[in-house]
């Protein structure tokens, strides 16, 4: 299998077709996604009708579009003109998006092949995937498992070869967890750096689209092409036509580099095995020449609990507008106005969703506000202003992707198991996991590399150099 | 017994006249067919997000400068929450702290007398859709929703508790009125629901300091309605008081066809609105360029205005007020005195036709003086024609009539219908010596000492001249021939 990189290449040179391409990836699909489950629609036709489009053109005297002609999975909470769009709730179950988001419109135009919508958590609520109103993903490493969440039918897709990348959301870690835990790249961009405009809102000062691809160079073309300005969303920032690919193998990248790893990392109870492969990742880059610094973040210890409570204040505003009224579900047993908005809610919103959202209206109350709410984004402050100070000392963060393996379905991680991944979503800065090393359990594992703000390109070449020295090997593929 | 004062405070919503919604690129045209100028945004689809309308801001902002308030520079939203199937989101986007603008005044005069009423905020938000629940007089079983309504740019002014009757609160909401129509940044029209009120209602004993149990009356849409509920209202307030009643801080109803108000919610039903910053509308801060930009914008305001008409023009209290009453009607004036080179000796007799003749036509057939088909060009012309004696001041309503029906210029009209005035006393003595061979019984009448037999001669002359003739002369001339 090759990646995305390599085949738009390959097309656009003629020696491949991507009618081809796409039929090799549905073959791929149709073998492995009855046991992974990782699609919640396919569309085939579509796909390969796009293809043949593609195909049909005048090669010598065509654009060559960047992604021209590659397949790509797009999680089902980016609006899709035409499509379905159910953000795996029951809620959404027969909504048909009425335009595309800016991210589809930028993958339309470089000529990406849409192959089907990905499973999700509920509304993107969760760490597992397990809270989607439809289906159970699994992780394609071991079937048991989960494969994180809440973007993990992206990641697992990507995981198990069906689709060379993928696009996701990343509101806490919902890119870069289940990236750590399907053994691939995960990337989320610094808050503002993608147009949100199309995407499902979760938290709205977090949410920020990503990439899933088995490597860094492939999630960096993937930036290309939807990052940049967008007067749709008024949070992304005026940057435009940023060519994440060209500068990214920096030869001497690691040299000079200082990486900081928070103190704060041996507060919290790590996987054995995690903890020894960091430290050989570690071991790695100081070969490389990199500084290795210890940092001092107190803040991370408030992580879980700011999050907690920001995220679901906004969700609790977000989630309102799901009323049953305009579209969606509207329960048949409605008595009075607020009769038949408590029936939609109650009948079609899951566990996880109504948690939040209760969780989310408490901390805005009149009473709760400032000792909840307020207080919360205080400490957000204080928290940003920690990682500001220590990246004075140190150029990247380093740590690992999560602090625990996957577990069974069923089975609950702990709350800090991502801490150092929401980091970046509370101060907005961007974050790749990239895959290190297999553990005795046949499982991936990852680690995880954030910037500050808008140093994603340098990012990007960090992130690649350690996949190089990493000798994780990027080849390889689950047996399905 | 103990007598009582009034407190009023007002919540004043204006709809921000601009061309696109607040925040979406829908058109806020009114009247228009149910949810045609909806978009993705302001029906609330899934991965919708608001875009500030520039525009908005400026309107706000521009009235804040013109009622003196402080302009906070750190431009911040908020979202309330309630649940109502008009706001599609289930929260409105607001301003919580700041506001765009702190702290203004207006002053009024009620009774000759001036008083400055306090206003303490403008903050922008956003409007909601309409239900509808009947159609005509049919009650449906069910209810429509049109969003066209909805995300339409509001600007809401809350007042200090500073009014103290129904009178200055009138006269307060119509120098508003007067004053957002002069910067044009609200039509402020009640009867299209571009502005609504809701009023808060206390009484308290005559010299007390604290305000007494505040009731908020909602939605309030005509300035009649605001005057019968706040008499209504205090009067109900007296009476629980009297018969040793305790007031509730309430909001409630008016009832405009019953004439009373009717509780709706008492302070402990409250809603929570959960209102904390939007997260899709980052902070940003107003340039001083901008604000100054908008400054130098501020046209001159009606209280200025009518200074300038009773200096410049010599118009009197009554006329100057009548012609500042609204910015298009001053225009229309100043419009109208820029054709004449001796503006003092047409100013008077053009107030006149404004306030009598025109403003008769257009209300009957409700146009706006901006769009009256007599161009303010033409009626300047068609006074100069009385003031210089080509037409009399009666041929000159019938002149005005075509002009209006037609749009036509009063010279040509004049012209082309020989309707100038006869002046010329060869003429007019010819005409007055048959009227008086013609009225043998006038004549009599006349020479016998009944003076007021000489209109009818006048009448005859006047027939005979198709009413032509210039009526001081023919009287002149009568009376020199009658008293020979």
């Amino acid at each position: 299998m090759i990646g995305a990189k390599d085949i738009k290449t390959k097309i656009c040179l003629g020696e491949i077709r991507s009618v081809d391409t796409v039929k090799d990836h549905f073959k791929r699909i149709k073998k492995t996604d009855p046991k992974v489950k990782a699609f919640l629609r396919l569309s085939e036709e579509n796909a390969l009708n796009q293809a043949e489009q593609i195909d049909n053109k005048d090669r010598k005297n065509a654009k060559c579009g960047l992604l021209e002609g590659v397949p790509i999975a797009i999680k089902d909470n980016i609006m899709v003109k035409g499509e379905g769009m159910t953000s795996a709730s029951k809620y959404l179950e027969h909504y048909i998006s009425t335009y595309d988001a800016t991210v589809i419109e930028k993958l339309k135009e470089a000529g990406a092949i849409f192959i089907g919508r990905t499973n999700m958590d509920e509304f993107a609520m969760g760490g597992s995937t397990e809270s989607s109103a439809y289906q159970k993903t699994a992780n394609p490493w071991n079937i048991e498992y989960i494969p994180g969440g809440s973007s993990g039918g992206s990641a697992a897709a990507v995981s198990a070869g069906m689709v060379p990348f993928a696009l996701g959301s990343d509101t806490g870690g919902s890119i870069r967890q289940p990236a750590g835990f399907c053994g691939i790249v995960g990337y989320k961009p610094s808050y503002g750096l993608i147009s949100r405009y199309g995407v499902c809102a979760l938290a709205s000062s977090f949410d920020q689209v990503g990439t899933f691809s088995k490597t860094v160079v492939d999630s960096a073309l993937l930036t290309s092409v939807i990052a940049g300005k967008d007067y749709r969303d008024p949070v992304c920032e005026p940057k435009e036509g940023i060519d994440y690919v060209r500068d990214i193998d920096n030869p001497n990248i690691l040299k000079t580099l200082r990486v900081g790893i928070p103190k704060q990392l041996l507060d919290y109870k790590t996987d054995a095995e995690i903890t020894k492969y960091f430290n050989d990742a570690t071991n790695k880059l100081k070969l490389e020449g990199v500084e290795i610094i210890e940092i001092d973040i107190p803040a991370y210890r408030y992580v879980p609990a700011l999050y907690k409570v920001i995220m679901c204040a906004e969700v609790s505003a977000n989630i309102a507008t799901f009323d049953g009224i305009r579209y969606g579900y509207r329960s048949p047993n409605g008595r009075s106005l607020n009769d038949e908005y408590a029936k939609s809610r109650a009948e079609s919103l899951g566990y996880e969703v109504k948690k939040r959202i209760l969780f989310g209206t408490y901390v805005l109350g009149a009473k709760n506000y400032h000792r909840c709410y307020h207080q919360a984004q205080k400490v957000r402050t204080l928290l940003i202003n920690q990682i500001t100070a220590a990246y004075k000392k140190c150029d990247f963060i380093f740590t690992p992707a999560t602090l625990q393996m996957p577990v069974k379905f069923g089975d609950i991680l702990p709350e800090e198991c991502d801490l150092f991944l929401i980091a970046a979503n509370l101060a907005g800065l961007p974050g790749i996991t990239v895959p290190c090393s297999f553990t005795s359990s046949c499982m991936p594992m990852g680690v995880h590399f954030m910037g500050s703000r808008f140093s994603d390109a340098k990012l990007f070449q960090v992130a690649n150099a350690f996949e190089k020295i990493s000798e994780f090997d990027t080849d390889k593929y689950p047996i399905l | 017994m103990v007598n009582y004062e009034t407190v009023v405070g007002l919540e004043v919503h204006m709809q921000i006249n601009t061309k696109s919604k607040v925040f979406c690129e829908c058109s806020t045209q009114f009247g228009a067919e149910p949810n045609i100028n909806t978009c993705v945004i302001c029906t609330s689809q899934p991965g919708a997000i608001p875009i500030l309308n520039k525009k908005a801001v400026e309107a706000i902002v521009k009235t804040g400068l013109a009622l003196d308030f402080n302009i906070n520079k750190q431009c911040t939203f908020a979202r309330k929450q309630y649940f109502y199937p008009d706001v599609p989101k289930n929260y409105q986007i607001t301003q919580s702290e700041p506001p765009l603008c702190s702290r203004g005044k207006l002053t009024i005069s009620v009774g000759g007398k001036e008083k400055v009423v306090n206003i303490t905020r403008i903050h922008l938000e956003e409007d909601a859709g309409k239900l509808v629940h009947e159609i005509g007089s049919r009650k449906l079983g069910y209810s429509l929703l049109d969003l066209n309504r909805a995300s339409v740019g509001l600007m809401e002014l809350v007042t200090e508790p500073e009014l103290s009757s129904p009178e200055e609160t009138l006269e307060f909401l119509t120098e508003l009125k007067n004053i957002v129509g002069y910067l044009g940044t609200s039509e402020c029209s009640m009867e299209e629901g571009k502005m609504r009120c809701d009023v808060n209602v206390s009484i308290r004993p005559v010299g007390q300091k604290e305000l007494g149990a505040r009731v908020e009356i909602k939605n309030m849409n005509s300035l009649s309605g605001i005057r019968d509920a706040i008499t209504y209202e205090v009067e109900r307030q007296k009476e629980v008081l009297e018969s040793n009643g305790k007031l509730v801080q309430e909001t409630r109803l008016w009832e405009a066809e019953e004439g009373v108000t009717k509780s709706m919610r008492s302070k402990e039903g409250a809603l929570d609105y959960r209102y904390f910053p939007e997260p899709d509308l980052v902070p940003f801060d107003l340039p001083d360029s901008f604000i100054e930009e908008l400054r130098k914008q501020i046209p001159e305001l009606p209280k200025a205005r009518k200074a300038r008409f009773i200096k410049d023009y010599g118009l009197s209290e009554y006329d100057a007020d009548y012609l500042t009453s609204t910015r298009t009607i001053a225009d229309y004036y100043e419009g109208a005195l820029n054709y004449s080179k001796d503006k003092k000796v047409l100013a008077k007799p053009l107030s006149n036709w404004i306030s009598t003749e025109l403003s008769a036509k257009l209300n009957a057939a409700k146009v706006c003086i901006s769009e009256s088909p007599v161009s303010s060009q033409n009626l300047a012309k068609l006074v100069s024609l009385i003031l210089n004696g080509t037409i009399s001041g009666k041929i000159a309503k019938t002149v005005f009539e075509e002009m209006y029906e037609k749009s036509s210029d009063p010279e040509t009209i004049v012209k082309e219908k020989e309707l100038s005035q006869i002046s010329d006393e060869t003429v007019i003595t010819k005409m007055c010596e048959e009227s008086i061979a013609e009225s043998p019984k006038a004549v009599a009448e006349f020479r016998s000492g009944k003076e007021r037999a000489v209109d009818a001669i006048v009448g005859l002359v006047m027939k005979r001249s198709k009413g032509q003739a210039n009526p001081q002369i023919v009287n002149r001339i009568l009376l020199e021939k009658l008293k020979v």
